[in-house]
């Protein structure tokens, strides 16, 4: 390990660890405070065994991707962004788009130190933004409705595919092969072989396409040799 | 819903939860910031780039949260005021707490939402929602330096592979979220080329004005956003 490296080691990796463990134990507790709050103001909670039953219900939907998307969107989001995201959440359509931004507004390189401290600064800007929203959206409550015309309001659906298409452009104008490789993977698993649990199809796709890569890269470097 | 039961998930005390948490999420926020400006400092990364990125991040996350605030409204009606703050401040996205919300209240045989839904069934959903939360809390707590490590180990100390790998990973999850919406056609499929070719447009866009580019992406995914919605009508 280089100097450099060591140093930051120092500076930030071991930091980012220790202030994102501390935060998400203080979440495990903050998580179940309103159970908690119910039961000692109210004196309701439920007994263990239907404790037990919600959890397999809710772990029979999502308990997959408790493991399956951490693991497929660290290489994107880095420590400090993996603790932030699965913290505040809104991956897909907040903070993976906002620490791309951060960085290509930037021109970090992906995967260097660099891109590491302005990927944990774009990722801090979209929670405190989005905490911000959804804060007052709370207080206010739904007179704020009223601020949006009803087109705008029904254009809002549509904001997810419009930030799928616009980051996936964005990296794949910098790398076109790779994205003309990557895309007919979704499209195989979700529109043929339509089996797949959503879980299969995520890692499928991030490794798939790390995978595909890889191949290019070394296909790549010994044509340049 | 019952008037008692209206003033019970509008409470002060169930504020006062929601408070703490949605704070955690704010101080954690807050400390990264300040220890990559401090890393950013010892790496000679001069402030003002470290600036430009905090706000492309603040600008880009305008669109979204704005999507969240409108979704979070009918959240509202069902859980409150509080429980909607704190469960949209966190881990799930709206329809993610919705889905717990009404398994917690469909196992003790509730229906999310109906007149039947009381207390207990509120209950249940805020079981429902937390218990389905610290499932991605408990696994980043416990995992999150294990998965540092295998990116080390496969990055391989090649920052052009660690860089095409990186940008590889964003490039299979957004091929993978966006072909939904490409396979289910109409608006939403027009939503995700609308997005992306007016991304290539802004980003060519920036190379001509450099002061554009942070905002490129917000730009790109309204520009999709009512492209899509014109053709919706």
């Amino acid at each position: 390990m280089g100097n450099r490296d060591q140093d930051f080691q120092n500076t930030f990796i071991r930091p980012v660890i220790r202030i994102g463990i501390i935060t998400l134990l203080a979440a495990w507790v903050g998580n179940f405070l309103p159970c908690l709050y119910l039961y000692l103001r109210y004196g309701i909670v439920p007994p263990g065994g239907m404790i037990l039953k919600i959890w397999v219900m809710v772990a029979s939907v999502y308990g997959a991707f408790y493991i399956v998307e951490p693991i497929s969107y660290y290489a994107i989001l880095g420590l400090s962004g993996t603790y932030m995201s699965f913290l505040a959440g809104n991956i897909s359509n907040l903070r993976l788009p906002c620490s791309a931004m951060a960085q290509e507004a930037t021109g970090v390189e992906a995967g260097s130190q660099e891109a590491e401290v302005i990927s944990t600064l774009g990722i801090a800007g979209s929670v405190i933004v989005n905490t911000i929203g959804v804060t007052l959206t709370a207080v206010i409550g739904a007179a704020l409705l009223g601020f949006f015309p009803p087109f705008v309001k029904k254009a809002f659906a549509y904001i997810l595919p419009a930030v799928f298409g616009a980051v996936f452009a964005q990296f794949a104008i910098k790398y076109p092969v790779v994205g003309l490789m990557a895309i007919p993977i979704p499209l195989v698993l979700l529109g043929v072989i339509k089996i797949l649990p959503i879980w299969v199809v995520i890692p499928a796709c991030v490794f798939g396409t790390i995978a595909l890569a890889r191949l290019y890269y070394d296909v790549k470097s010994k044509g340049g040799r | 819903m019952s008037p008692e039961l209206l003033k019970i998930i509008n409470s002060m005390g169930l504020w006062v939860v929601a408070f703490l948490m949605v704070s955690i999420v704010l101080i954690q926020a807050g400390l990264y910031v300040r220890q990559a400006l401090k890393a950013a400092a010892a790496i000679q990364m001069p402030r003002e780039k470290c600036l430009k990125g905090l706000r492309a991040g603040m600008i880009t996350a305008v669109g979204p949260s704005l999507a969240i605030v409108i979704i979070m409204i009918g959240m509202m009606a069902v859980v409150g005021a509080p429980m909607t703050w704190m469960r949209l401040s966190i881990i799930g996205a709206a329809p993610t707490e919705l889905t717990a919300a009404t398994l917690g209240a469909k196992a003790v045989g509730v229906e999310f939402g109906s007149p039947q839904y009381d207390l207990y069934a509120f209950v249940a959903s805020n079981w429902g929602m937390a218990l389905n939360d610290f499932g991605w809390l408990f696994v980043t707590a416990l995992f999150a330096t294990r998965l540092e490590w295998v990116r080390k180990k496969v990055g391989g100390g090649d920052p052009a592979w660690l860089a095409l790998l990186t940008s590889a990973a964003a490039i299979g999850a957004f091929a993978y979220l966006m072909s939904g919406n490409l396979l289910a056609g109409g608006p939403k499929a027009i939503g995700v080329v609308a997005g992306g070719l007016s991304m290539v447009g802004f980003l060519q866009l920036a190379k001509r004005f450099p002061g554009l580019k942070e905002y490129t992406l917000g730009l790109a995914m309204v520009v999709g956003m009512f492209i899509a919605a014109f053709f919706a009508r």
